[in-house]
């Protein structure tokens, strides 16, 4: 959506053809003989110790796996092993070309591409460089194992001890372990090493990894991204969402100079032709090769290509020229490498979706054999220097292998004696207003000069009149001016601070909360997002957790079902299965939706609630917005920040004013909207204006005194102020906008009743939504919590009111009778 | 069937009591509601009805005895009815449940004091459907909440209506102050009587030397200008009523200024205890009482939050109790600050003694005519004097004279103070 390109009917009516590049397929045919000259004898030795480095790593685990020893040592593994023996040129070959500042995301099999890049890091580095990392990793606490137990006294091998021992550390679960034995096998990373988080949901790195080279294009930092995942994940909606983003147009006819055209991200996909059992070519795919796939996302067909993933350097070739075109920023790129697993897809897998014969024919082409003969062939290498290179390899795995198991030199986290260990670590809790405070964010306009803050400038904050009357809504700052003012603020602070979403720019949101960030902002820190949910999701995830600060936004809460992988599983875990080396500063705005029926109508606040690892508010006035969402933009926490469409031009009724200078209102802590001393009622979200209603009519017609408590947070929450409410009162009713069942109001009412029985004179009652679909707005009434509802449950269940007369069935009978029905 | 009489729980705290006198013989018969003893607390006296007819078959505590609450005191049944069980237990650990219980449960089975018919009362075998908030609320005012009227959903018992309980008074049997026993031996009644202390005698005998030998008490006197107390109180007298409002006295005067000025000097409103000061949020007004027991000292708790005429409500309440004897335990503890008032007496001044662990006490004098010069002329004007005892241990002198003189200027204003 923008004016400065037209739509032109003649154009998009005009008759013709597409016509499609050729897509180069294992073009490549080069052996080590005709490249002697290109690459020294040590780095054409290396290439093939890398190759044995990651088969006997996987070789060993393997081994343990099935019969609990390696080597004569015995050790039992129970967690996963997802092994990718026979794809070592593949990973080789990719991590040869890459730096430190170049990223790998990967899979649930992605040993070989860690050791590997791993292995490549350590060539490039300079000794002080890896004393420094190894060093400052965790205060030196693998380094400090690897130092008293080396065999070596070379930096370089010491370096290559530390990688491994991290990584069978981190595959056993041990405390010195990469992240702390959180990740184990399938998310084991190192970020000095440019290694990113490896994802054990298919595809999942694919929007995560494309978020990490948006952070690169628009904080101009060095280095391209690899997406490394399997083609059985190329039938997942994300991955194809991702392309899409790293393609989208407007990077290339929009943003600003510097920032212009596609991300610099390399999809690389580790074709071994099964998804677990799978057959993807000739199965379960259409596409007969992977490479095809380019020509259906841009013009340029993501400069596919199919790599022959068997000879490493066909895959260093391919790296080379991709590289050169990331560099000029013409990217993305679809790589379809090649290559055959002959080990199962886990120790479990029973073979029986292949023939041995088709093993023993990829056999054949194996690399490292046909790589050791090509050097010897070409003079390199004797077939006993080969020898020795497998015996370096193996004697090394060994010495980890042993340290990694030893319980007294490798513990596992203690939360025997420190039970709050991993409850430590679920978030950081820091704040830090800017993650690059030197440098000076991009706009394009003194705050001051923006239109819309005029506009807010003269508007009052507070929803009444000096003659206590409520003013108009177009005199009142409203909530959308608070979700306006923090962004804005947050823009004009954080120069890493980026915000996107459906509609989000020219629009200014669907309900105009961003209206004037437009006139203030630059394409590359403001965009449209196509409607991708996973992607807009998964790509802030990547974006905040590659070191930049975040704000997107799904138009209605109903939404995030399209995107959720990307929140369950990695907005809400990466910080604790990092170990907290990585931080989320991700808020994701959610609008929960009235009026629009039973798929834009939905409060889903209980199913991020549900979980771990996710911060959840959901404030209902302008002053708890601005307050809320200033704090979300500090924090370094995965945010849900919802918001109710009901209620966006409500002005502040409760604050005597929305202050103008900058204030935050920490998180968890609920709020006293009205004090009472003979009912609680508890109230999430939009609600709280029908609990005002309910309040009146109590005090006016039946003299019953209600202290409100608004709980602006869901997750974290502090009980105290309410159970100190119910002490006082005896009673209480929780209300909200979600439907019942499972409902986050449900886990309050438990909790309260758990931790104030003895001062209850009736038990918590519920007042939700009905268990059914969203009804058209003109039969709301029914579905949602009314002031009538509430009265009506009081009545009922707590206190009955003399003289009143209920509207609606609130018996146990009926609540029986409908679970009976399951609404 | 024969039934167990046992020493009723009056109020949480109360552990024991003593039986004052037995209404009732071994071999009386007994009707249901007849009063069979009177006992006693350290703080207050009850009577206790039969809960059954039929005859006093045995009694197995005399008077004078410190009975553990809810142990046997009598059986009640027919004539030659069997009371084996009873006795076998008395008093060491005395059953809670009546005779069912025994054909299987050895002895030694120990009692569940909380459950129904350990109360002694009479229940239908119906379950008492009952809010946790209403039970806690019954327990503290030491009141029955099975005989509440029960107005919640589906017949369950609420908070209202053990308030409703509360508030119509906790016992409908009459009650009758006991008088110390009187034990004049025949011989020396020409020269002097030995009145046998009461249990209450005693108590206030040992609290009061207490305090004088553990604290540092002085007591300042300060006086107050009158007039607006005296003014304000005939107002009420004379249009009060047509406003709902009930006499309102000069003493429930001094406790509305004492509960709304006291939260400004917090260590007033203060436990001493060895190694801490206990600091309260509210002001729990404990108010000196004389009864014909000796000196009872009920509490109106948060005494802040209450208004004048409430806080004069509950002081009239709390001191007919008091008088009565009726009045729960629970009511006589909890004090943060007492009050007590001589002033009737045309006391001048006086050093009350402090209630320990409390850090201060307010004793409040007569009224007297002073004069005051105004521009060359005496002008006389009505001024009450307020003797301010404090622990110097918790406070000095200083904070402790602040608070007497706001005190005092709080009262010379009072209309202002009303706006609190």
């Amino acid at each position: 959506m923008t004016k400065k390109l037209l739509i032109d009917p003649a154009k998009m009516l005009q008759p013709g053809e597409l016509t499609f590049a050729d897509i180069p397929l294992c073009t490549y045919q080069k052996t080590v003989s005709d490249v002697k000259d290109e690459f020294t004898r040590e780095e054409l030795v290396h290439i093939y110790r890398d190759m044995w480095i990651v088969r006997e790593f996987e070789t060993m685990l393997n081994q343990i796996k099935t019969t609990n020893q390696y080597q004569g040592i015995e050790y039992f593994h129970p967690g996963p092993a997802h092994l990718g023996i026979g794809q070592e040129a593949g990973y080789v070959g990719q991590a040869y070309e890459l730096t430190i500042d170049d990223y790998i995301f990967g899979s649930h099999r992605s040993h070989g591409e860690i050791l590997a890049k791993g292995m490549s890091a350590i060539e490039k580095l300079s000794d002080v460089e890896l004393v420094n990392i190894m060093s400052n990793f965790f205060e030196g606490e693998t380094y400090n194992v690897v130092l008293a137990h080396t065999q070596y006294s070379d930096t370089k091998d010491i370096a290559r001890e530390f990688l491994l021992y991290g990584m069978v550390s981190e595959t056993w679960g041990r405390q010195t372990g990469f992240n702390r034995g959180l990740g184990g096998s399938m998310h084991a990373f190192f970020t000095p090493f440019g290694i990113y988080p490896n994802n054990a949901i298919v595809g999942g790195s694919a929007p995560i990894a494309t978020g990490s080279a948006l952070f690169k294009r628009c904080n101009e930092a060095p280095g391209i991204v690899v997406c490394n995942i399997g083609d059985g994940a190329i039938g997942c909606g994300p991955v194809y969402e991702s392309m899409n983003f790293a393609t989208m147009d407007q990077l290339t006819t929009l943003w600003e100079e510097g920032y212009k055209g596609g991300l610099s991200i390399v999809y690389n996909i580790w074709n071994n032709s099964y998804g677990m059992g799978g057959q993807t070519s000739g199965e379960t795919m259409g596409y007969q090769e992977v490479a095809r796939l380019g020509a259906g996302l841009n013009p340029q067909e993501m400069h596919a290509e199919r790599i022959d993933g068997m000879n490493p350097l066909a895959v260093i070739d391919a790296y080379r020229r991709k590289k050169e075109l990331l560099a000029k920023k013409e990217g993305p790129v679809l790589l379809d490498v090649v290559t055959y697993r002959y080990s199962g897809h886990s120790p479990s897998d029973s073979g029986s979706y292949r023939t041995p014969e088709e093993i023993k024919l990829w056999e054949e082409y194996d690399s490292i054999q046909t790589f050791g003969s090509q050097l010897v062939e070409a003079g390199i290498a004797t077939e006993a220097d080969l020898k020795d290179v497998e015996n370096q390899v193996r004697q090394d795995m060994i010495w980890a292998v042993k340290l990694g198991k030893d319980p007294q030199i490798s513990p596992r986290l203690d939360l025997k004696a420190d039970p709050d260990a991993l409850a430590d670590m679920m978030f950081t809790d820091l704040q830090i207003p800017s993650m690059a405070p030197d440098r000076k964010p991009d706009v394009l306009q003194p705050y001051e000069d923006n239109a819309r803050v005029k506009r807010i400038a003269k508007r009052s904050r507070t929803a009444y009149g000096p003659d206590g009357k409520l003013l108009s809504k177009n005199q009142v700052y409203q909530i959308r001016d608070a979700v306006f003012e923090a962004v804005m603020h947050k823009f004009y602070t954080d120069a890493t601070f980026v915000a996107y979403g459906e509609d989000n720019r020219d629009w200014g949101g669907a309900f105009g909360c961003y209206t004037g960030i437009t006139e203030a902002v630059p394409y590359h820190r403001f965009f449209n997002a196509p409607i991708s949910e996973a992607a807009i999701v998964g790509t802030s995830v990547g974006y905040a957790l590659t070191g930049g600060r975040v704000c997107s936004e799904l138009m209605y809460a109903d939404f995030l079902g399209r995107a959720g992988d990307e929140i369950f599983n990695q907005m809400a875990k990466w910080q604790a299965m990092s170990g907290d080396v990585l931080k989320m500063p991700f808020t994701l705005r959610m609008s929960v939706g009235s009026k629009y029926g039973a798929q834009h109508s939905q409060d889903w606040s209980a199913l991020c609630t549900h979980i771990p690892g996710l911060k959840i508010v959901f404030p209902a006035t302008p002053y708890d917005t601005l307050g809320l969402l200033n704090n979300a933009l500090n924090g370094t926490d995965p945010v849900i920040f919802l918001e109710s469409q009901r209620i966006y031009d409500m002005g502040e009724r409760f604050q005597p004013a929305v202050p103008t200078e900058f204030y935050e209102i920490p998180f968890g802590e609920p709020d006293i909207k009205r004090a009472g001393t003979d009912i609680t009622i508890l109230t999430v979200g939009a609600t709280l204006y029908r609990v005002v209603e309910a309040a009146d009519i109590l005090q006016e017609k039946y003299g019953v005194s209600v202290e409100i408590i608004d709980a602006r947070s869901l997750v974290p929450f502090n009980y105290e102020k309410v159970i100190e409410s119910v002490r006082k009162t005896g009673r209480i009713v929780v209300t909200g906008d979600a439907c019942e069942r499972g409902s986050h109001l449900k886990d309050f009412a438990q909790n309260i009743t758990e931790l104030a029985f003895d001062y209850l004179d009736a038990p918590p009652v519920v007042v939700g939504a009905k268990n059914w679909i969203t009804p058209a707005h003109e039969l709301e009434e029914y579905f949602f919590p009314q002031a009538s509802t509430i009265i009506d449950a009081i009545n009922e269940r707590i206190m009955p009111l003399k003289g009143h007369v209920p509207t609606s069935n609130q018996t146990e009978q009926h609540q029986i009778e409908n679970y009976k029905k399951g609404v | 069937m024969a039934v167990a009489i046992i020493m009723p729980r009056q109020g949480q705290s109360v552990e024991s009591c003593i039986i004052t006198e037995w209404k009732k013989q071994e071999g009386d018969p007994v009707k249901e509601g007849d009063i069979l003893f009177s006992y006693e607390t350290d703080k207050a006296s009850f009577e206790e009805e039969a809960k059954a007819s039929g005859t006093l078959l045995k009694i197995l505590a005399q008077e004078g005895d410190d009975v553990p609450v809810l142990e046997n005191v009598a059986v009640i049944g027919d004539p030659g009815e069997d009371i084996s069980e009873f006795l076998a237990t008395a008093p060491e650990n005395a059953p809670a449940e009546a005779a069912p219980a025994a054909e299987s449960a050895p002895a030694a089975e120990p009692v569940k004091p909380e459950a129904p018919a350990a109360t002694g009362t009479v229940q239908s075998g119906e379950r008492l459907k009952i809010s946790p908030r209403a039970r806690m609320f019954a327990e503290e005012q030491g009141v029955d909440p099975s005989r509440a009227v029960p107005t919640g959903p589906k017949g369950r018992i609420i908070e209202r209506d053990v308030r409703a309980l509360a508030a119509a008074g906790p016992q409908p049997a009459e009650s009758r102050v006991p008088q110390g026993a009187l034990d004049a031996p025949p011989a020396e009644a020409a020269e002097f009587e030995d009145v046998k202390l009461s249990h209450v005698r005693k108590v206030i005998g040992s609290n009061m030397l207490k305090s004088l030998q553990t604290m540092a008490q002085l007591t300042n006197t300060a006086s107050f200008d009158a007039t607006q107390i005296l003014a304000y109180r005939h107002e009420v007298k004379a249009h009060g009523e047509g406003l709902g409002l009930g006499n309102i006295t000069l003493n429930d005067i001094v406790l509305y200024a004492v509960s709304r000025v006291l939260p400004e000097h917090p260590d007033l409103n203060a436990h001493y205890l060895d190694d801490r000061m206990r600091l309260f949020q509210h002001v729990n007004l404990g108010m000196a009482v004389d009864t014909p027991r000796g000196l009872l000292v009920p509490t109106i708790f948060a005494a802040d939050t209450l208004s004048l005429e409430e806080i004069s409500a509950q002081a009239k309440e709390l001191a007919a109790k008091a008088r009565e004897g009726t009045i729960s335990p629970d009511l006589l503890q909890g004090g943060t600050f007492t009050i007590t008032n001589l002033g009737s007496f045309g006391i001048e001044s006086f050093t009350p003694v402090i209630n320990p662990p409390q850090t201060g006490i307010l004793g409040v004098n007569s009224l007297e005519t002073r004069v005051r010069d105004v521009d060359g002329t005496a002008v006389p004007y009505q001024a009450m004097a307020l003797s301010l005892t404090f622990d110097h241990r918790a406070v000095d002198g200083a904070p402790a004279a602040r608070f007497l003189q706001a005190l005092c200027r709080a009262l010379t204003h009072f209309p202002l103070l009303l706006a609190r």
